[in-house]
């Protein structure tokens, strides 16, 4: 009996390494369950890598991350810079064969900026006349928004102030278009299998919950068919499991897990891409010793972050300025450096005895990278200032809950880029960001961001940025950046262009698989 | 015995109010909400989802909305999964963890009966030692350590397995062996030493003088006596295998509902957690019921269902 069972396995082994990976599919690792495929109501990274495949916008991101025609063929923007009119291209079909209208967005829109709807990323359009009180309700008529659909080919939108981003903004998945129709017939079930019409490279043709996601190659797709003719993505949690699968040739493609990023650092199927996503420790500046300027800049010129890629080993970049590097805008000038002897005469000059200081608390979210990165930076702060540093972990949210009620006085966070524009970055520390938990504010950086996102010119536009950059990073410093991070994968040989974008997204439109 | 059976089902009603009762709570107390996010959502945008969701209102107006929709057999929407009710989710996971946990289950039957009786009827011999040793590895091993030994071993040295996924039988293997293993182990010592007590009652030793062929003494005389106090360890163990492991979801990629009783919680998704924690507890009474009925069959001193005499 023993015997027959292993005869069994053995037979079963030897089929699997005689299989050859079938042609023209790929397959990925999603990793999770997308919380949903309902681009309104989407926020996360993994709904967006299979919303991506399935949907296009008006704009797309060209390989400098600038905005370039997508769904819209071209646009025209008023002088005022507050009126955005975009020409829809002919021939774009929906999978069931409608044509795709202007007033498709508009009914996007409206549906995304409905309170009903509660879609967390409506804000992404706060920007558009009047959407803001439409979402909180105080505005009934959305006849009063910015948005409408004069003919079928054409989408005008009147903003409250010029946004010079907002092209690279129309990019975003929530304000991709929709059909009411479909939404009203299937209710919270449209974006299942069988339901669901999209007009991207490929369409959905199975969702095994918590599972797999299929999607087939639409064969009606306007800049024509990919290469591909299905795209399995499972959810496989456990990173290290997906490395075994991608082993055992049964994954094309998997993100690699830190711990081994080294082991693969040589191989041939090692992809790194940096991303635009940086890593910064913020001050509660309303807390002792940070209230005092003084303080914070010798905190911050103590940190030597050309450790960091060295401890950490998934491919990050030394960042001392806030904007990452790769983004439009971005100044690697900026910032303040390591220079340990300055930072101890700043903590003289504010008048701070190191060996009297009560001790200085780092709190960070449970995860193996932030344990490493808390306890080099109390290793630099107690080496380099003499303080005594406690660092503390706290679960995720716990933590969110601790910096939106009472930050602590060192804490960490990330910030990936929505849209390629410094404005998503600069803008978290305007003194109305709810996403400034130092509570500092700074009506000069408020003014600047503010200026700069209606500069249309770029040299003085780039001028404005260095400037709040300045504030920022050298003057005020309510934040340290500390480094921009990569993304780490492992690609099997017989998949061809596949370029992961500096945005974490992924485009399968013109992969091809063996 | 039906009104009995009835009975013990009826009165596992208000142990599921408690069990939800409790969770409600300590899940209200746990600081940190489902909306947290990395990036704060402006107020208006909280005040809809919190409409939405139906989380305005004091503590007390919620739980009592909470209490009539359970009532109803409406477990209420995920706040994770935007648009999925947490029934849809329980109807597509439960019956993965079921087949898992089923067969896990047989696995521990059947080894751990099988290898105590083994070990336990041959006291101190080299068969015995080698069952001792090996199930104190097992009871000492944790799961994630048995599962990732097997990958290493099945999946990436031999080649014979796969390392995850869920595309089939062979795809069951290493999972459910990885689930049993710690269970097999327990049973395997539970029975052992019952055996071996067993083994010196003057019934057994009657048995045999009188001439009965030992693999009859074993199986009538013996393993039913024994059995009796493994039963009750199998109950508890047939609902804690029917509802899935995080950790051997987690490593070989099963689609169970095992995973939703800690990521329900970190994404504090209320309606999840009480969804995931009910149908536990109804399994729990449902395997202890089973489990006393057994117990009659096997044991006819024990008697369900009727008074003291």
């Amino acid at each position: 009996m023993r015997g027959l069972a292993l005869a069994a396995l053995f037979a079963v082994a030897c089929s699997r390494g005689a299989s050859r990976a079938p042609a023209r599919q790929l397959r990925i690792n999603l990793e999770t369950e997308p919380p949903t495929l309902d681009w309104n109501l989407a926020t996360d990274g993994v709904s967006i890598v299979a919303i991506e495949q399935l949907m296009r916008g008006l704009t797309r991101l060209g390989p400098d991350l600038a905005p370039e025609p997508d769904l819209a063929e071209h646009w025209d923007v008023s002088p005022d810079g507050r009126t955005y009119t975009f020409h829809l291209r002919q021939g774009v079909n929906w999978s069931d064969g409608v044509p795709l209208v202007a007033q498709h967005f508009v009914d996007s829109w409206q549906r995304l900026l409905a309170p009903a709807t509660a879609a967390e990323y409506a804000y992404f359009l706060f920007g558009v006349r009047g959407a803001r009180a439409y979402n909180a309700g105080k505005l009934g008529d959305f006849g009063a928004v910015g948005v409408h659909a004069p003919d079928d080919r054409t989408l005008v939108v009147e903003l409250d102030a010029p946004l010079v981003y907002f092209p690279a903004l129309v990019n975003f998945m929530v304000t991709f278009p929709l059909r009411r129709d479909l939404v009203e017939r299937f209710g919270d079930r449209w974006t299942e299998p069988g339901n669901l019409v999209t007009l991207g490279p490929f369409v959905l043709a199975e969702w095994r919950h918590e599972y797999r996601l299929v999607l087939t190659a639409n064969e009606h797709y306007w800049a024509g068919r990919p290469p591909l003719d299905r795209i399995t993505a499972y959810m496989v949690q456990e990173g290290s499991t997906a490395l075994v699968l991608f082993e055992q040739g049964l994954l094309d493609l998997v993100r690699i897990p830190p711990l081994e990023i080294r082991r693969y650092a040589e191989r041939p199927e090692y992809l790194r891409r940096p991303l635009l996503r940086g890593y910064y420790y913020g001050f509660n500046v309303r807390k002792p010793p940070f209230d005092d300027v003084r303080v914070r800049r010798a905190f911050a010129l103590a940190i030597d972050r050309a450790q960091f890629p060295g401890l950490l080993r998934g491919g990050e970049v030394p960042a001392a300025s806030w904007i990452p590097a790769g983004m439009p805008f971005a100044n690697a000038e900026l910032g303040l450096p390591f220079d340990p002897e300055r930072a101890r005469a700043l903590l003289r000059e504010a008048g701070v005895d190191p060996a009297q200081l009560a001790p200085v608390k780092i709190v960070y979210n449970s995860d193996q990278t932030n344990k490493l990165v808390a306890e080099k930076v109390q290793a630099f702060w107690r080496d380099g200032l003499g303080v005594r540093v406690e660092v503390e972990n706290r679960e995720w949210k716990v933590y969110l809950r601790e910096l939106s009620t009472d930050p602590p006085a060192v804490f960490r966070l990330g910030w990936g880029a929505d849209f390629p524009d410094p404005d998503n970055f600069l803008n978290l520390f305007t003194s109305y960001s709810e996403n400034n938990h130092t509570g500092w504010a700074n009506p000069d950086y408020d003014a600047l961001v503010e200026r700069a996102a209606r500069e249309p010119d770029t040299a003085e536009r780039q001028r404005l940025y260095d400037r709040a950059q300045r504030i920022l990073c050298e003057e005020d410093v309510p934040m340290v950046p500390l480094f921009d991070t990569s993304a780490n994968f492992a690609v099997s040989p017989r998949v061809h262009g596949f370029v992961p974008s500096a945005m974490d997204l992924f485009f399968f439109e013109k992969v091809s698989a063996e | 015995m039906t009104r009995y059976a009835l009975g013990r089902i009826l009165a596992g009603i208000p142990v599921l109010w408690l069990v939800a009762t409790v969770t409600f709570l300590l899940l209200r107390f746990l600081p940190g909400g489902p909306f947290d996010k990395e990036r704060v959502l402006p107020p208006e945008i909280m005040r809809n989802l919190a409409h939405r969701y139906r989380l305005e209102g004091t503590l007390g107006e919620q739980y009592v909305d909470y209490l009539e929709r359970l009532a109803r057999g409406d477990l209420g929407p995920s706040y994770k999964y935007v648009g999925r009710d947490v029934a849809d989710i329980l109807r597509d996971s439960v019956p993965v963890s079921l087949e898992l946990g089923a067969a896990a289950f047989a696995l521990t039957v059947v080894g751990g009966i099988g290898l105590g009786l083994a070990a336990g009827a041959r006291r101190d011999s080299r068969v015995d030692r080698a069952i001792s040793l090996g199930s104190l590895v097992g009871v000492s091993a944790p799961s994630f350590v048995v599962g990732a030994g097997g990958i290493l071993l099945f999946g990436l040295a031999l080649r014979w397995l796969p390392a995850g996924l869920w595309e089939g039988p062979l795809y069951a293997v290493l999972p459910a062996c990885t689930l049993a293993a710690l269970p097999t182990a327990y049973a395997t010592q539970l029975t052992r030493a019952q055996v071996a007590a067993v083994m010196d009652q003057d019934y057994v030793r009657t048995a045999r003088a009188l001439g009965v062929r030992e693999s009859r003494v074993r199986r009538r005389h013996v393993l039913r006596n024994a059995l009796l106090a493994v039963m009750t360890y199998f109950g508890p163990l047939l609902a804690i295998l029917l509802t899935g492991s995080f950790v051997v979801e987690r490593i070989f990629a099963v689609p169970g509902m095992g995973r939703f009783f800690v990521t329900a919680v970190t994404n504090r998704d209320y309606p999840l957690v009480l969804g995931v924690t009910l149908v536990y507890a109804a399994l729990v009474v449902v395997a202890n019921l089973a489990v006393d009925l057994l117990y009659a069959w096997l044991d006819p001193r024990i008697r369900v269902g009727r008074g003291e005499p």
